[in-house]
């Protein structure tokens, strides 16, 4: 193995390495140096430090990506060049995936980090100081593994490492019994979860003899069965995966602790099970679900005649659980008064939303397309998640409750924030300029196009999904009338901290950004999706890598990039290279 | 392998203390208890992990001890889940003086 080599490895794991050690530095610092001082100024002092490790982060998270453009050709901004991205790179054995598309992700969980740490640093609500900031920066490294895991004890082992912290993040504001309540919630509906999620995982291993989800994938197809109907053993684990998968991004039936958990749990924490922990579950559904499992989806292979598609598979089941999902989740919302309560309800909305565009990814021939389009509606959520939830963070330190009724007359105290509030919530409804919109509309548009196979049950979803949307409205109107119309009641909310201001801008930015100019990111988002549903080629190192083979890889794929770009060129005048994205990074990085 | 005891039966095995666990959940209302109940269904699929590994053929290019290296990450993973678990406990038990779950419902609606 050369040494250039163990660089390029040692590079993809880097931010994973650093972030976790600087959370042990974060930890003895609060038990050290700073072990009398009070807990106010710890917060201040921990919070910076932990900011600062998170902007360190986001630069060597930085310097993978452009190392893993380096070595895999440009194609992350370059959807033209995207049927040359197959193969791609694995570390250890092929547990863990280290490409161009986790490099990404990666970078889009430290940027949602930092603006979870800036709201954390907004006011004191908890002893623990150390543990918490520790916890946020651990739960992140186990977000960014879960993303990379390409194996089944891989993945459940980081799932289990994140949710773990976050039980007891929720738990940490020992001054409120609703944290507590929140916390075991969280617990005891979580790790019932998982245990079923696990002996879904065991069956699986049963039937396929390994845990490598490309391994999965070959036994299953190999093995010819199609379908869930008369197979009890594949039936019986699917549905016990789906049940860990379901919590996990809070879908229904599988929701009962999300409302609690969101409510209960202080804000900052809240944002981050609402933002981080959805995204990094979406990747890990998306990939078991169509990387692992494809051949369960329906009763005919991909590509085949479309009557067969009346045969049950998991195709059935998960959009039935998407429909009920997003109507269950709106109207439920409807009914709220509590801001952070009603947030809930509707980040399970959003998750039916993007199970529509799971399913366009399972039907559709480029499922690259359908499932970018997931993935770009997931990063535009998680920014605005976290932005919604910066301002329920300002009510708790200012009146110490999350009503929506507290935000009444904000327009005229603070019109600045207010009006990015109320952009916020326009992308969270959909509307046309707005990154939101761009979200449903790319997700919809794959669900319509995707084919022969499931038109029908997919038109009707998506039909469903546009009803919900404008239901949708009706709630997140009521935060923007709260705030203009009605006068405000007491005391009016004082100046929000920085951490909230900067949180509350930067993800205004990401949606009205992305919303104005979408392209950088779909593009991204499309060609990073693409090698994560196809593990199958991956180039592993330990086994079956040798330095030369790489290095005729590379070979090969420069001259196919170079005759491409020729081709372009002389087509027309040189194409619009779209510029890197990194939503978030520049303004976190200049402060 | 003539002698051994037949696979399915370590799978009916597995699936009743699966089953145990599961019922232990939805019924028992101590909060202890259902911790307990948590830790026999992770119990459950670390039988069917042993179980498919020691009868299964290993995949050529997966290592030869996968099950077993689930089994004891799991073990290691339900260790961890007991510690968080009974931490939560005792933070409810000091507030409302009492394990029961049902107990717990100053959130609702």
């Amino acid at each position: 193995m050369s040494q250039a080599f163990v660089n390029r490895e040692f590079w993809f794991l880097a931010p994973e390495i650093f972030l976790t050690v600087w959370g042990l530095l974060v930890l003895i610092a609060d038990f050290g140096p700073l072990r009398d001082v009070p807990a106010a100024r710890r917060n201040r002092v921990l919070g910076m430090m932990s900011l600062a490790g998170a902007v360190i982060t986001l630069f060597i998270g930085y310097m993978a990506l452009m190392e893993s453009v380096e070595m895999f050709g440009t194609e992350v901004f370059k959807p033209l060049a995207l049927n040359l991205t197959q193969a791609d790179y694995s570390l250890f054995s092929g547990t863990l995936a280290a490409d161009s598309s986790t490099a990404f992700l990666n970078l889009v969980v430290v940027a949602l980090l930092a603006m979870v740490i800036g709201i954390s640093m907004s006011w004191n609500f908890t002893e623990h100081v150390g543990e918490y900031y520790s916890l946020l920066l651990w739960t992140a490294v186990a977000m960014m593994f879960l993303i990379a895991a390409e194996e089944l004890l891989t993945l459940f082992l980081t799932l289990e490492t994140m949710t773990l912290g976050l039980y007891m993040m929720a738990a940490l504001e020992k001054s409120k019994r609703r944290s507590a309540e929140a916390g075991l919630k969280y617990f005891v509906y979580g790790s019932v979860s998982s245990a079923l999620f696990l002996f879904g995982l065991s069956l699986i291993y049963g039937l396929t003899g390994t845990t490598t989800l490309a391994g999965i994938q070959a036994a299953l197809s190999l093995g010819g069965s199609f379908g869930l109907q008369s197979n009890i053993a594949g039936a019986t684990a699917f549905l016990l995966v789906m049940v860990g998968l379901g919590f996990k991004i809070a879908a229904v039936p599988f929701h009962q602790w999300a409302p609690d958990t969101y409510e209960g749990a202080p804000a900052p924490v809240t944002a981050w099970i609402a933002a981080g922990s959805k995204i990094a579950s979406f990747v890990a559904m998306m990939k078991i679900l169509l990387n692992a499992l494809p051949s369960w989806s329906s009763g005919s292979p991909v590509g085949l005649a479309a009557e067969n598609f009346s045969t049950p598979g998991w195709i059935g089941v998960v959009a039935v659980v998407s429909a009920v999902t997003m109507t269950y989740g709106n109207f439920a919302a409807l009914a709220q008064k509590n801001f952070k309560r009603m947030l809930a309800y509707s980040s399970i909305a959003h998750a039916g939303y993007m199970l529509v565009g799971v399913l366009a990814a399972a039907v559709s021939i480029k499922k690259g397309q359908a499932a970018g389009a997931v993935l770009f509606y997931l990063v535009v959520y998680g920014f605005s998640t976290v932005g919604a939830l910066a301002v329920a963070a300002w009510m708790a330190r200012d009146k110490g409750t999350d009503e929506i009724s507290d935000l009444n007359g904000l327009g005229r105290t603070s019109p600045m924030l207010a009006v990015c509030i109320v952009l916020l919530m326009l992308s969270l409804i959909g509307m046309p300029p707005l990154g939101g919109f761009f979200g449903k509309l790319y997700m919809f548009m794959e669900a319509m196009n995707s084919g022969e196979r499931g038109r029908l049950t997919l038109q009707w979803l998506v039909m469903l999904g546009l009803f919900n949307s404008v239901v949708s409205a009706f709630y997140y109107v009521r935060v923007l009338k709260a705030m203009f119309l009605r006068p405000s009641e007491g005391e009016p909310l004082k100046p929000a901290a920085s951490g909230v201001t900067w949180a509350i801008v930067i993800s205004t930015l990401v949606a009205v950004g992305f919303g104005l100019y979408p392209e950088p990111l779909v593009e991204t988002m499309r060609s990073s999706a693409l090698p994560m549903l196809t593990s199958g080629s991956r180039i592993t190192t330990n086994r079956d890598y040798d330095a030369e083979r790489l290095k005729d890889y590379q070979k090969q794929r420069s001259e196919k990039i170079r005759d491409l770009r020729e081709q372009l060129r002389k087509k027309d005048a040189g194409p619009a290279m779209a510029p890197p994205a990194k939503p978030g990074e520049g303004n976190l990085s200049s402060r | 392998m003539n002698n051994d005891i037949p696979l399915s039966w370590f799978l009916i095995f597995a699936s009743a203390t699966f089953c145990i666990g599961l019922l232990g959940v939805l019924v028992r209302r101590n909060a202890i208890a259902v911790l307990m109940a948590i830790e026999i269904m992770l119990n459950a699929a670390n039988i069917n992990f042993l179980a498919f590994w020691r009868y299964g053929t290993p995949t050529p290019g997966d290592g030869p001890i996968t099950g077993v290296m689930m089994a004891i990450f799991v073990i290691t993973i339900a260790a961890a889940e007991v510690a968080v678990g009974i931490g939560l406990i005792l933070l409810c038990y000091r507030r409302w003086k009492a394990a029961d779950v049902d107990r717990y419902d100053s959130l609702a609606g």
